[in-house]
């Protein structure tokens, strides 16, 4: 298939403010993305089968973004997909021969919603890991053992979203209550358990799980969002926390959070896309963490969703609250909640 | 993957390392395959801890294998505690055949396996301190461990902090340990000060140190973060901290905070703008309400009392309600509304047609002399500042704020002037300037506005400055017409607040 077309020029060839901005690698990423996995033996790929459920959710997810999605195996995909549900348990283990785990069982109910191949798994089975992991203050543990972690609270409201079975299952009053246990005075933002500094990797979750729960009006919009907008550094890149170096995944956390929002308008969109396209490496293809440094599928996804949610060219519109394509969402009829500007 | 930076390698050197990776390739799957043959097979020994101990050394982020080593620790525990047991049982018969001799101590064996655990979680934090895995697995090693020495976990912290005094799972994991060991929170604060002033860069212990005052230092009126007295000396603290560098966000923050309301502890919704009629009432809250239909509304009057139902959200965000049932309502009577446990006596219309109720936004806190004193002192500091460094981001924003908490209406113009500059200075924040400068000036109008002759049917925005947003929308849905610049209707579309005069009787 010849996907040059997709390929447009950043700016409509003007060239004239914004001649130093590079250009969007479109088939270097694709063809990066598209052999992510294909060497078997490679050192990296073997070292990260630990995640590979989200390793695979990363890459569909950018590929559909690009308009790419057929130039991976849907068939093996979901086969593999299903050989990772546990069949005690019901949840999703990263590959086989690893356990079950909140964290997974998400990625695998995103990509089986992005291939429409949910009549695969057995659903209800997902459904009982997740209510069985909530605990008596709404807190959901990632997996028996017990960890607790705001992240969990949004893989189990995101997962119960796209199966569409959040009412009568969780306490959603109670878990709601949890997340603005973890709500901090000082800037509104949020970190991984009560009292837990604030982190826009965990601010995303939060506000994410209050999207989808349809609980923003619980924010502090303007303490947040200021917080939240002060992550942009003169690079144009986003740090996650205060004083800290910039990052291609920050910049989605924090990006999709002012989207969700309402306040993306609270920073430079145009020197946030000049960053993200300068972690491109442009040899291999995929998106590293900052400029120069070596790329991997993780930041390759947030890279491209980044640059959609600003709106580049030749991308598909990703939601930023379920971090999947926005047609995807559409196809499911769900409607997480957004803010609209003040 | 997080700050590997490329580096161009000679081809001798790519052919050394793919040798090395495809070593550690096979011998990962090796130690993989036997570890899960061996689980498999239920055989949670020694030899297991010692595989696993393998991968987890370079890769501690393999949870499996963390959950396999818990599976062998349970199996030890329950194997100690059944040959205690059965030690018990021989002591008894022993006992009663005479012998005195005693079996190694089990204890001793149940702490060497917990020590191990904890040796090996210690080792990972090494590799890779961030580590979620291996700091989880120190937690549960701990809550099994009821002999578990807390002081040494928080001195295990002290030296954490000191290698990395930002990472954020060293202060939560120092959180909970200085919970189990009860270290009293004017301790905890000591060490914040300690951390703070070797390093004022450091937002992890400002956070710290903002759980601990609150709770030390408790403002009965919760309308600021701690007490007065205590409040004062941290803006002097925090104040010196961020004139050390300027360029530094840590303290500012903290700062903005110390300056704030304190604690939001209205937990009821807030009633701010209401007004009835022959058409219906309208009602808007301080913040959305987006559970109203589910609160009983009681209008009265003298002994006479009605329900109002049947209420529609007249915004997206659910602050304002509207309800279109019709009113009797007689101007030589005087109303009064109840909601959640609110009382809200409503005024009289100057035009007899019904009865309204309105508090404009932003009531300034009451201020101590020494409070407002201090407030004074930081202020000219950091007008002292500005005149070496007029371009200094935080001075800018925090002289701002200074002088809205010492008197906003006053120093309002003056304000407002500091955002014009940040605009410039801090460009990439621009947006955020003008949606503050719209909310410094819509709060300024709507107080202006309840005591105009026109109040509350027409509102007119006299401010000059162009605006971009209009905040506070919900306050305006008292009147009946909008006086505002056709170029901010246009910005806001269908995001215009509704005028009560747009409420039109149900059909």
């Amino acid at each position: 298939m010849d996907f040059t077309t997709f390929v447009k020029p950043t700016n409509g060839g003007s060239g004239d403010a914004d001649a130093g901005i590079q250009e969007l690698q479109f088939c270097k990423h694709v063809k990066y993305i598209e052999n992510h996995g294909k060497q078997e033996d490679d050192y990296e790929y073997c070292m990260t089968e630990f995640l590979r459920m989200s390793g695979i959710y990363w890459g569909v997810t950018a590929l559909d973004i690009m308009g790419q999605l057929d130039r991976l195996e849907r068939k093996h995909i979901i086969e593999f997909v299903k050989r990772c549900q546990c069949s005690t348990t019901g949840g999703f283990a990263p590959c086989e021969g690893h356990d079950p785990h909140m964290l997974y069982t998400l990625s695998a109910v995103q990509i089986l919603c992005t291939y429409d191949a949910l009549n695969e798994i057995d659903c209800e089975a997902v459904v009982r890991f997740i209510v069985g992991l909530q605990q008596p203050d709404g807190s959901f543990f990632g997996d028996k053992w017990g960890e607790v972690d705001t992240r969990f609270s949004f893989c189990a409201v995101a997962t119960l979203t796209l199966l569409k079975r959040m009412e009568q299952t969780i306490d959603i009053d109670k878990a709601v209550q949890f997340i603005m246990s973890c709500c901090n005075q000082t800037d509104g933002g949020f970190g991984s358990k009560p009292g837990a500094e604030s982190h826009a990797g965990l601010i995303y979750c939060c506000v994410g799980f209050l999207s989808l729960t349809h609980r923003l009006h619980l924010l502090d919009v303007d303490k947040l969002g200021w917080w939240l907008c002060e992550r942009q550094l003169g690079s144009g890149g986003l740090n996650g926390r205060p004083e800290k170096l910039p990052d291609v995944c920050y910049s989605w956390w924090v990006l999709s959070s002012l989207t969700i929002m309402g306040r993306l308008h609270w920073i430079s969109s145009e020197k946030l896309q000049q960053f993200i396209l300068s972690c491109q490496d442009a040899e291999t293809g995929g998106f590293s963490d900052r400029t120069g440094n070596m790329p991997d599928i993780f930041h390759t996804l947030f890279g491209i969703g980044g640059l959609s949610l600003l709106g580049h060219s030749g991308l598909k519109a990703i939601n930023p609250t379920l971090c999947m394509p926005q047609y995807i969402v559409d196809r499911l009829a769900i409607k997480p909640q957004i803010l609209s500007r003040p | 993957m997080h700050g590997r930076v490329k580096v161009r390698t000679t081809e001798e050197e790519r052919e050394r390392k793919k040798k090395e990776h495809a070593l550690k390739v096979r011998a990962y799957r090796a130690a993989m395959g036997r570890i899960l043959k061996k689980r498999d097979a239920g055989e949670l020994d020694d030899e297991m801890l010692g595989l696993t101990v393998q991968i987890l050394h370079r890769n501690p982020d393999v949870t499996t294998l963390w959950n396999i080593r818990r599976e062998c620790v349970l199996e030890k525990i329950k194997q100690l505690s059944e040959a205690e047991a059965e030690s018990n049982k021989s002591d008894e018969v022993q006992a009663e055949a005479g012998a005195e001799e005693k079996p190694a101590a089990p204890e001793d064996k149940l702490q060497s396996v917990y020590g191990q655990e904890l040796n090996v979680t210690e080792q990972c934090l090494m590799v890779n301190p961030k580590s979620y895995n291996a700091w989880h697995h120190r937690c549960w090693t701990l809550e099994q461990n009821p002999q578990a020495d807390w002081q040494r976990e928080v001195q295990l912290c002290n030296k954490y902090l000191k290698y990395d005094e930002r990472n954020f799972h060293t202060w939560d994991f120092r959180r909970f340990v200085t919970a189990k060991a009860a270290v009293p929170a004017e301790q905890e604060l000591d060490f914040c000060t300690e951390k703070i002033k070797v390093n004022f860069s450091n937002y992890s212990s400002w956070h710290h140190r903002s759980l601990l005052l609150p709770t030390l230092y408790p403002n009965e009126q919760r309308d600021r973060p701690m007490s007065e007295e205590k409040l004062q000396q941290e803006l002097e603290m925090v104040l010196t901290a961020a004139f050390t560098d300027p360029n530094d966000s840590s303290a500012w923050f903290y700062q903005r905070w110390l300056l704030g309301g304190g604690a939001q502890a209205d937990q009821a919704p807030k009633v701010v703008a209401f007004r009835m009629g022959v058409t219906g009432a309208v009602i808007a809250f301080k913040k959305p309400c987006p559970d109203f239909e589910q609160l009983k509304v009681e209008l009265s009057s003298n002994e006479d009392s009605w329900q109002l139902q049947s209420w529609q959200p007249a915004d997206s965000r659910r602050t304002t309600w509207k309800n279109q049932t019709p009113i009797d309502y007689q101007k030589d009577r005087s109303y009064s509304l109840k909601l959640s446990e609110q009382e809200i006596k409503l005024l009289p219309l100057p035009t007899g047609d019904g009865a309204f109720y309105f508090v404009p936004p932003h009531a300034a806190s009451s201020c101590s002399k020494e409070l407002l004193d201090e407030l004074q002192t930081q202020l000219q500091s950091c007008f002292d500042l500005l005149e070496y460094e007029p371009d200094s981001k935080w001075t800018l924003l925090t002289s701002a704020l200074l002088m809205r908490a010492i008197d906003a209406t006053a120093n309002h113009e003056r304000s407002l002037e500091h955002l014009v500059e940040l605009e410039k200075v801090d460009a990439l924040r621009k947006g955020y300037y003008k949606d503050l400068a719209a909310c410094w000036t819509l709060e300024l109008e709507l107080a202006k506005w309840a005591t105009s002759i026109k109040f509350p049917k027409r509102f007119e925005l006299t401010s000059e400055s162009a605006l971009t947003s209009l905040p506070y929308g919900q306050y305006l849905a008292i009147a009946d017409e909008l006086e505002l610049s056709e170029e901010l209707k246009e910005e806001l579309g269908d995001r215009l607040p509704q005028t009560f005069a747009e409420l039109k009787l149900q059909e």
